[in-house]
């Protein structure tokens, strides 16, 4: 078996033979990636209508569907109202922690059964049984930690209390978000992401998952389908009230 | 390639293709549908032109350093619990991923598409030593049923009809399956959600690998991509070394050009960064984490001709506006890759000899590298395998005799006024009105099909040289 | 006010054994212009067929004579845009080797292909010529992409008295001539052509121009071969046409 070092010395080898094609650098990192990242707040959070209102063009432009509220509390009757809609029963929700507040009681009232997924470590056969409850449940609720306004894109970090499955395995993915979690571009996630990288990690999960409007395919006659193996719905909820004070 | 495929000459697989309705008319709407996409959706996006600059300077730039950023890549996996492995060949690479399947016990594997588990002959290799392998893409899904290669770098089952789906599935179901996308999509969705659930070890490529991070990134739409390195214990990925990438802010570039390049969107609907296995209090995540890095023909040509072409995306848009790929479709190349870029991708991970014919599959229109997100001048590098073919006589006797002979010829203007005149004489049974439209002998190649401008009975030269009212 | 521009005629081998009248027009219409033609004798070949098809040894030893031939001229005209594009882009790389790398920048400097020289040298948009009917333009590959060059041809045409230009879809598209490939791949070729040609007569137009002797040989060898009413012409023998 080829060894790291057989390995990288034949590409130095090769590597010697030539200088390259032409002078080229890679993007300028930027250095203080943090007090960028910050900066970009700053300003956005003058902009947020001008962003909201990009965001919200281009994620019903890939298929999503927007909701605006005026606090948290009128977030439960618009995930009622699509359960009723869709006679859905069961809802696997992101721990009140990660979400930014307890909505259960209220979502119960709905008339759901609701599954919160644990904030800690989970062990065993519980692993298994709420796989299986993610599977079979109809809606996923969780929070968002970055909305993209120039894709229309929800960025979510996993982590223990905001599994990957919420937003993957049920049928309907609903995603609930303040301005806080606005930003224009691509180009500014990715000096968030450097922040993020720099303060190690993000800590939370191993994974950081860029949704994009519902699972979609055209692989058969390039015919559009939704809902091949991730969620067939989108929705985005803003609500108006930031969700942390 | 089977090698039975290999065995048609490739003028007669193009010939086959052509002759299949099905897949012509499915190849003209895939292909003609894609470029309109990739069109609107660079004509909606002024700073295209600079990202793509940008890109093409990333590449290189990390060619540059690869070792480097390797390293780094390697060392940061390695911090996160991942495991790396070193893959001279497609067989090596096999290997290792059967003994990890092996040691952890896997039964079957789940696997998001990926052209270098393709490259490597994986399914294979796994069904060999006892272990399912089951494609998740819906793509891939369809023509691992139908025990067929990708046609197409992006849309593996462009080439099948609805109703072929269809009965693929009625088959595997053994129940009749109406011939509708959605009922189609809905079936598949039931079938793999299961195998997704029950997969032991999940496998995936990887459309870059972030070095500053030690995150791999995968871009999907259809979701199975996030399934697999979510769902199965152990998260298998392969990846051409050239996938590195320097940092996030170099992704960043990547991702704002790579779905309009392939699909039009502006963001494929998941990308993915996984950062090695689960942290503790994850509910999902795979326990173990491997990055099988693949050399497979890509290292040699760091100081090679084809280094440009280690740029590649893998997004397929040269597929689309080629020529000849959309006569023929990807099929009939006969290799994993197909079209523009395919042909010097199997030229790296399968030497010369094994595209005699296929480099000279281009009409060097130059609509490949114009549609080239990151610039990858194709048509240069097919130039030079056609040299290196002609320069170590794999092209035939015949053919190099008569180049040469042409050679001479456009060296001597007396030897070429002969010729010219021998033209005139010989095309004489042939030629009507100025108009030739029957040649003997190989000439029929082109008059089989169009007609031939006859040798003039004067060339502009010998006019010049003797009509008055030309002279100054 | 600059003197009066020279101009040397390559007038390439396609066009010297198979369309002479081309050269024709084109020395008609730059003595209209009054810019003075002269042919250097003795011309073959660019040495692209031979380029394309990996023979560069061969086809640097092509490329030296011509860079000798041309050695003097002031502008050298090209009424093919492949031929203009190898002498422009490949030759400096071909012939660096033979320590001929200056005089070969030198020569690609000077080399115009025949619809650029008009419009971008001589500043000429109109020729005062009078064409009726409808018309319609093919983008060759090696001037649309090679030399970056789309508009010119096109401003040419749009100057012509009485003529209807239309756009005809997938102008940029290939033929299908590329060189060798013709007869290497004919069924691929002749495939590419066929839905060129399809699109050609969707236009209804009569006239089909392009730029290049290639890709007028396969677009035209298709139309008499299906006997379609619809010609194909060089852009020089149309702004030649009305007075022959």
């Amino acid at each position: 078996m080829t060894t790291k070092a057989e390995f990288l010395e034949r590409i130095r080898d090769q590597m010697r033979t030539t200088p390259g094609l032409f002078p080229a650098s890679a993007a300028r990192r930027p250095e203080h990636p943090a007090a960028e990242a910050e900066t970009i707040r700053r300003e956005l959070v003058e902009r947020w209508p001008e962003t909201l209102k990009t965001f919200r063009l281009e994620f019903e432009r890939v298929g999503g569907v927007f909701h605006r509220v005026a606090s948290l509390d009128a977030v439960p009757a618009v995930v009622g109202l699509l359960a009723h809609e869709r006679e859905a029963r069961e809802l696997v929700t992101w721990h009140s922690a990660a979400l930014g507040a307890d909505l259960s009681q209220a979502l119960e009232a709905c008339g759901l059964a609701v599954h919160q997924m644990p904030a800690g470590e989970v062990v065993g056969t519980e692993r298994e049984r709420l796989r299986a409850i993610a599977a079979r449940a109809d809606l996923g609720l969780t929070g968002v930690d970055l909305a993209i306004a120039e894709t229309g894109t929800l960025v979510l970090v996993s982590g223990a209390g905001r599994p990957r499955s919420t937003s993957l395995l049920p049928a309907c993915h609903i995603a609930v978000f303040d301005r806080t979690a606005l930003v224009e571009s691509l180009r500014q996630v990715g000096v968030i992401l450097e922040a993020w990288h720099e303060a190690g990690a993000p800590a939370t999960g191993a994974a950081i998952n860029f949704i994009t409007g519902p699972s979609r395919t055209a692989d058969i006659e390039l015919t559009l389908t939704r809902g091949v193996h991730g969620p067939k719905e989108v929705h985005a909820i803003f609500v108006e009230q930031d969700i942390r004070g | 390639m089977s090698d039975d495929v290999l065995a048609v000459p490739f003028r007669q697989r193009a010939g086959s293709a052509m002759k299949d309705a099905f897949l012509q008319e499915a190849l003209t709407i895939a292909t003609t549908k894609f470029i309109g996409l990739r069109r609107e959706a660079f004509e909606d996006f002024p700073e295209g032109e600079t990202l793509r600059n940008r890109a093409r300077a990333i590449k290189e730039a990390t060619l540059q350093r690869l070792d480097h950023h390797l390293e780094t890549l390697i060392g940061n996996v390695e911090r996160l619990g991942g495991h790396v492995h070193y893959a001279a060949t497609s067989e090596e690479a096999r290997s290792i991923i059967v003994d990890i399947a092996r040691r952890t016990g896997a039964r079957m594997a789940v696997k998001s598409k990926s052209m270098a588990t393709e490259e490597i002959h994986l399914n294979e290799a796994l069904e060999r030593a006892g272990i399912t392998p089951v494609e998740t893409d819906l793509g891939e899904y369809i023509i691992q049923l139908a025990h067929e290669r990708p046609s197409h770098i992006i849309a593996p089952a462009i080439h099948k009809t609805k109703a072929q789906v269809a009965a693929l599935f009625g088959r595997e179901l053994k129940r009749p399956v109406e011939a509708d996308p959605e009922v189609l999509t809905r079936i598949a969705r039931g079938e793999l959600r299961e195998k997704f659930l029950q997969a032991d070890l999940g496998i995936t490529g990887a459309n870059f690998a972030v070095a500053d991070t030690g995150t791999v990134v995968l871009v999907t739409n259809e979701g199975n991509g996030r399934m697999v390195t979510s769902l199965p214990r152990v998260h298998v990925a392969v990846m051409g070394v050239e996938k590195v990438v320097p940092s996030l802010t170099d992704l960043m570039v990547f991702l704002a050009i790579l779905a309009k390049s392939a699909t039009g969107q502006k963001l494929s609907v998941y990308t993915s960064l996984v950062g090695g296995p689960r942290r503790p209090g994850e509910l999902e995540g795979p326990e173990e984490f491997h990055l099988v890095l693949l050399d497979g023909g890509r290292i040699a040509q760091l100081g090679g001709p084809l280094r440009e072409a280690l740029s590649c995306l893998r997004c397929g848009a040269c597929l689309n506006v080629c020529p000849v790929y959309r006569q023929i479709g990807g099929h009939a190349y006969g290799h994993t890759y197909p079209g523009p870029i395919g042909i010097l991708l199997t030229a790296m991970l399968e030497g010369a000899p094994a595209v005699k014919d296929l480099a000279h599959a281009s009409t060097l229109c130059g609509a490949c590298a114009e549609a080239c997100p990151v610039r990858i001048d194709i048509p240069r590098m097919l130039i030079e395998l056609r040299r290196e073919v002609d320069d170590t006589k794999i092209a035939p006797w015949a053919e190099r005799v008569a180049f040469k002979l042409l050679a001479r010829l456009l060296r001597h203007p007396g030897l070429y006024r002969l010729a010219a005149r021998a033209g005139r004489v010989l095309q004489r049974p042939f030629a009507t009105e100025g108009t030739v439209s029957r040649l003997p002998f190989f000439f029929d190649e082109w008059t089989r099909t169009r007609d031939l401008p006859a040798v003039a009975a004067r060339t502009f030269q010998e006019r010049w040289a003797s009509e008055k009212d030309l002279r100054p | 006010m600059t003197g009066r521009r020279r101009a040397s005629l390559m007038v390439t081998c396609l066009g010297d054994l198979f369309f002479p009248e081309v050269g024709v027009s084109i020395v008609r219409l730059l003595r209209t212009l009054d810019v003075p033609v002269d042919v250097p004798p003795g011309q073959t070949c660019c040495g692209l067929p031979l380029f394309n098809s990996g023979y560069h040894t061969e086809a640097a030893a092509v490329a030296r004579r011509t860079v000798s031939l041309f050695a003097d001229s002031e502008h050298v005209v090209v009424p093919s845009g492949s031929c203009a594009w190898m002498i422009k882009h490949e030759y400096p790389g071909l012939l660096s080797g033979k320590g001929l790398a200056r005089e070969a920048g030198e020569l690609a400097a000077r080399t115009h292909e025949f619809s650029q020289f008009l419009v971008k040298v001589l500043g000429v948009t109109e020729l005062g010529s009078t064409v009726a009917g409808r018309v319609t333009y093919h983008d060759s590959c090696h001037l649309l992409r090679g030399l970056h060059e789309s508009q010119s041809p096109r401003t040419l045409l749009g100057g012509l008295r009485g003529v209807e230009l239309v756009d005809l879809p997938g102008a940029d598209e290939c033929c299908g001539f590329g060189g060798s490939f013709a007869v290497r791949l004919p069924e691929v070729s002749s495939q590419i052509l066929a839905k060129k040609l399809a699109n050609v007569e969707g236009t209804g137009a009569s006239c089909l121009v392009a730029c290049d002797a290639g890709c007028l040989m396969q677009m035209r060898g298709g139309l008499t071969r299906r006997k379609s009413r619809v010609r194909a012409l060089h852009l020089a023998e149309l702004l030649d046409g009305d007075r022959r």
